[in-house]
């Protein structure tokens, strides 16, 4: 079984991100950079299917030099071989455009399975899963918290509200993966050191083939709002301070 | 009355008395023994040698002899605990005098008296006497206290979860011994009852054992002195052939054990030092123990001192440390002999000849010793600071915990999270690191970057910096400093994880990372000496960094405060109310030896009461949070961190002084735990300290429902 699986470079959650002065971007400065937790998941899912099924893991990922450093984490983690897309001109693209250099490097690696994250937690689109698998012309399963293979076909499980749906695929086909697909596993220190040895294919726009056609260009960034100041519900009486709190839930915070 | 050559004045007795014509078969029998014990010792040297990596325990001899001499002959580590310390002292200094005796025995027949200097007459004879007797009743004394313990009082020690460990081996031993010692004595008895000689009551005794045999006729004594003689010859041979075969054998492994004592700073870890090359990481089989690993556990004598104050066995879960060490030995035990036979094998077949081991039918870690075993550990040192032998438990449970950590990367989803929080943020929560400056803003502290030339760096460590309580204590002691006029700065969020936890918890590879990055700043801006509010990060920052190049004077706080007050540079106004109690942090007192200093301070405080803990000092129980385990869910058992509390409330105390920030999480919680964080508080030493050098006004909480006027 051959499985491919995109993988984005994000800042940490829990680094500190400031916008640029001109508001063009954010300031990379000081930022810890790791993999997008939702592509995680789709490298464990894409390791363990390897485990059982035999076959191959590649890596693909679109970004900077730095995102290097991601590839290699996911080689730790077991996977065979990976993939690098660097070019400036990929580096502020929309999500089509990364999609499609996505495709081109793929179209050309057999593949069974490809995983992407259902999104990524820097920009939120959500969408290069669903263009790759519509560029490649294969079935796409999305947000997806189960996997099982059969042969040549796919059972996945998508949670919507109060329900799940068990969906069925043929192969190939492109899964973006849930939180709650798995666990994904802490590297061992021979897989650190193996990975770094594994081969990395660097590639870019041109050898690829990809066209640069931006579709949607992001104009400004803007930090969020500062948070209003909390309330406190003062009182003696507790079921007068509980009615209060029902009221400006209601009327205020318009959340009940 | 027979005649003799000995009269008053010349007091003595014939040696081999009624038993002239047995040295011949005497010499045999020995022979024979020796012969059994010799093999028996041959045996066991070989599968001592038969596995396990090198590692040099035979330098810096002078300090050696001296442990051996402390422990091995004097007995040091053994009387640490009173009760059982005398049994042994009584079996041990009471046969170590006996076999000198049977040596000026010997002597006096075979050399002295042939050359006609006999030495063992008159007075010389008589205190001879006189001590033999007194130390053999010793040993009978030790032996009936020891069949007491092991067959009577039972204490849970010398069992695990309430099953006694007997064996039959110990029930034999005692009865060796304790055979020796009465054969010995009635055989004394009817010796004096035939030949009664005045001076005899010297042999206090068996002159009074003599007196049974009152109605016994001369020939029939001396019949039954011949039977006795032999039945006391008997076990006593038998007793030297068992040695190699029995828990006896400990005669020999413990004093050795004590000579190979690791000479290394207390809770020292050997550094990985090969990533790049070595193929296996951390302890995975019994081969990748050290040779000296795997000896300790055959000077293991399964006296429990370990278990007794073992925080994860009392408070219910999985891990005893004797179990741990008897564990490794009883595998060592079945895989011992069939490497020794395969490398006989290969030396048969000749040179070159490939040894052929058999492949392991147990998995060592998991199953020999099991996961709940190998994570249940503080590393809170209690077992190896009491161990009568010597052994050192703690390097064996990161070597395996290394293992699943590096190899098998299996080990507990949140610690697997806590280590991913330090790679990220260099801290075990995740926070982000930018923040971990954030409690010093307001105090005007200098970091590094602004003012490099300062006496000391104030290593912060990842509590002090994010955790809401050991922010506080930061503060308290940053102001401190600042009031007494100390030249300090911090390297704000330069800073980085000290590498404690991720060391202990087995992650080598990444506490390696967080030291080194740690070094090369502090190496930056020629850091010398450093201070730490936190035990871990001390004793990390003290001697695990110069392995890597970060040679610094580390200082605990408490050290620090303690001078501070003594120079007069602090002055503590007011007084202090209530009682309080002092929780002894592992990493302070077993690892480091700080006992006195912050016991000092407290006592500098006007109005101090202070009532210590019944588990105080090297007995300090740990409050859990050691060894990684602040960063794991604890399953199994009583919480041990309540246990903990309760220890302190059962003080009556209204504050619980600490001076580790874990062991204020720790206190703080079991406070919770016991609903009693209302009537007892749990503060930081610098954080009383601050209170009563009374500078700053103890703000009221803000009441936000006041009315605002
Ligand atoms: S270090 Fe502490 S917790 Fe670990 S085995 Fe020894 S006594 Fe038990
Ligand atoms: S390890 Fe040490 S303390 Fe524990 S039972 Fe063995 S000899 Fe006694």
């Amino acid at each position: 079984m051959n499985i491919v699986a995109c993988v984005k470079q994000v800042p940490d959650t829990e680094t500190l991100i400031k916008v640029k002065p001109d508001r063009s971007g954010i300031d990379e400065t000081g930022i810890k950079w790791v993999m997008n937790p939702y592509d995680e998941f789709g490298v464990e899912e894409a390791l363990r299917l390897k485990e059982k099924l035999s076959g191959e893991v590649i890596i693909v990922s679109v970004g900077p030099a730095r995102a290097l450093e991601t590839i290699r984490t996911a080689l730790a983690m077991g996977a065979e071989r990976g993939i690098h897309i660097v070019d400036p001109a990929l580096d502020s693209a929309d999500p089509f455009t990364i999609a499609s250099a996505l495709a081109a490097a793929i179209k050309n690696i057999p593949y069974d399975i490809i995983f992407c994250g259902q999104r990524a937690i820097d920009d939120d689109c959500g969408q290069v899963g669903a263009i790759l698998a519509e560029l490649l012309g294969i079935p796409q399963v999305t947000v997806i918290t189960k996997v099982d293979v059969d042969g040549n076909t796919i059972k996945v499980t998508r949670p919507i509200e109060g329900a799940q749906l068990i969906i069925e695929s043929s192969l190939p086909c492109v899964v973006t993966a849930q939180k709650g697909l798995n666990e994904p596993r802490y590297a061992s220190l021979p897989g650190i050191m193996k990975a770094k040895k594994k081969p990395v294919d660097v590639k870019d726009a041109a050898s690829l083939g990809v066209s640069i056609d931006v579709k949607a260009k992001i104009t400004k960034t803007l930090p969020p709002p500062a948070r209003p100041p909390g309330k406190i519900i003062c009182g003696e009486d507790p079921a007068e301070k509980a009615r209060e709190l029902a009221r400006l839930l209601r009327e205020e915070a318009k959340v009940i | 009355m027979e005649l003799s050559k000995f009269s008053v004045g010349y007091e003595g007795r014939e040696v081999f008395w009624n038993a002239e014509n047995f040295e011949g078969l005497l010499f045999a029998f020995t022979a024979v023994a020796l012969a059994i014990f010799g093999y028996g010792i041959y045996g066991r040297w070989q599968m001592w040698k038969a596995l396990g990596k090198p590692e040099t325990r035979n330098d810096n001899l002078k300090e050696r002899i001296k442990l051996l001499l402390l422990n091995g002959v004097l007995q040091v580590k053994t009387f640490k605990d009173i009760y059982p310390g005398i049994m042994h002292g009584l079996i041990f200094f009471g046969f170590f005098v006996l076999i000198f005796g049977a040596a000026f025995d010997a002597t006096e027949f075979h050399i002295a008296e042939p050359l006609g200097v006999p030495f063992l007459t008159g007075k010389f004879y008589l205190i001879f006497s006189f001590l033999m007797d007194l130390f053999g009743l010793f040993v009978l004394i030790g032996v009936l206290m020891a069949a007491d313990r092991r067959y009577i009082t039972k204490p849970d020690r010398l069992g695990y979860k309430g099953e006694m460990d007997n064996t039959p081996d110990d029930a034999i031993v005692l009865l060796l011994l304790g055979g020796i010692i009465v054969t010995g004595f009635i055989i004394e008895a009817l010796r004096i009852h035939v030949t009664n000689p005045p001076w005899e009551v010297w042999s206090f005794a068996g002159y009074t054992l003599s007196k049974a045999f009152a109605s016994v006729d001369n020939g029939t004594a001396k019949t039954l002195h011949k039977i006795t003689w032999w039945v006391h010859t008997f076990i006593s041979l038998g007793f030297i052939a068992y040695i190699p075969y029995s828990r006896l054998l400990h005669i020999i492994t413990t004093p050795a054990n004590h000579f190979m004592s690791s000479l290394k700073p207390a809770g020292y870890l050997e550094p990985i030092r090969d990533f790049e090359t070595a193929e296996s990481f951390g302890t995975g089989q019994l081969e990748d123990f050290s040779w000296k690993q795997i000896f300790d556990s055959d000077a293991c004598t399964r006296c429990g001192r370990c278990q007794d104050g073992c925080p994860a066995y009392l408070s219910g879960k999985h891990l005893s440390p004797k179990k741990l060490v008897q564990d490794i030995k009883t595998y060592w035990l079945e895989r011992a002999p069939l490497i020794v036979a395969a490398k006989k094998a290969a030396g048969k077949a000749g040179e070159g000849a490939t040894v052929e081991i058999p492949a392991p039918e147990k998995a060592m870690v998991g199953e020999v010793v099991n996961l709940h075993e190998l994570w249940d550990c503080t590393n809170c040192m209690y077992c190896m600071e009491h161990c009568s032998s010597s052994i050192e438990h703690v390097p064996k449970i990161v070597g395996m915990r290394q293992y699943k950590v590096l190899m098998e990367a299996d080990f507990a989803p949140e610690l697997q999270l806590t280590f991913r929080n330090m790679e990220n943020n260099s801290n075990p929560w995740g926070v982000g690191s930018h923040l971990r400056a954030d409690w010093a803003k307001d105090l005007g502290i200098k970091t590094l970057a602004e003012d490099p030339n300062v006496e000391y760096l104030f290593y912060v460590g990842c509590s002090g910096s994010f955790d809401d309580r050991g922010k506080k204590v930061s503060m308290a002691f940053a102001k401190i400093l600042q009031i007494a006029g100390v030249s300090f700065g911090i390297l704000g969020t330069e800073e980085g994880c000290c590498g404690d936890s991720a060391m202990r918890g087995g992650n080598e590879y990444l506490s390696q990372t967080l030291m080194q990055t740690n070094i090369e700043i502090m190496n930056g801006y020629g850091v010398k000496k450093i201070i730490c509010t936190c035990p871990h990060g001390y004793n990390t920052l003290k001697k695990d960094y110069p392995h890597f190049g970060g040679n610094y004077e580390v200082y605990h706080h408490t050290e620090i405060i303690a001078d501070l007050i003594a120079q007069g540079k602090i002055i503590l106004k007011k007084p202090v109310d209530g009682l309080f109690t002092f929780h002894d942090s592992c990493f302070l007192g077993r690892y480091n030896n700080i006992y006195t200093q912050p016991r000092s301070i407290l006592k500098a405080l006007t109005g101090m009461n202070l009532a210590e803990m019944e588990r105080r000092y090297d007995k300090s129980f740990c409050c859990g949070a050691g060894g990684g385990r602040m960063w794991m869910e604890e399953h199994d058992g009583e919480r041990i961190n309540n246990m903990r509390t309760d220890q302190a409330i059962a003080t009556n105390a209204h504050t619980i002084a600490v001076a580790c920030p874990f062991c204020l999480t720790m206190m703080t919680d079991g406070l919770k735990a016991r609903s009693m964080e209302e009537k007892i508080a749990s503060l930081d030493i610098a954080e009383i300290v601050w209170r009563a050098m009374d500078i700053e006004e103890v703000k009221p909480p803000v009441d936000v429902c006041a009315p605002t006027e």
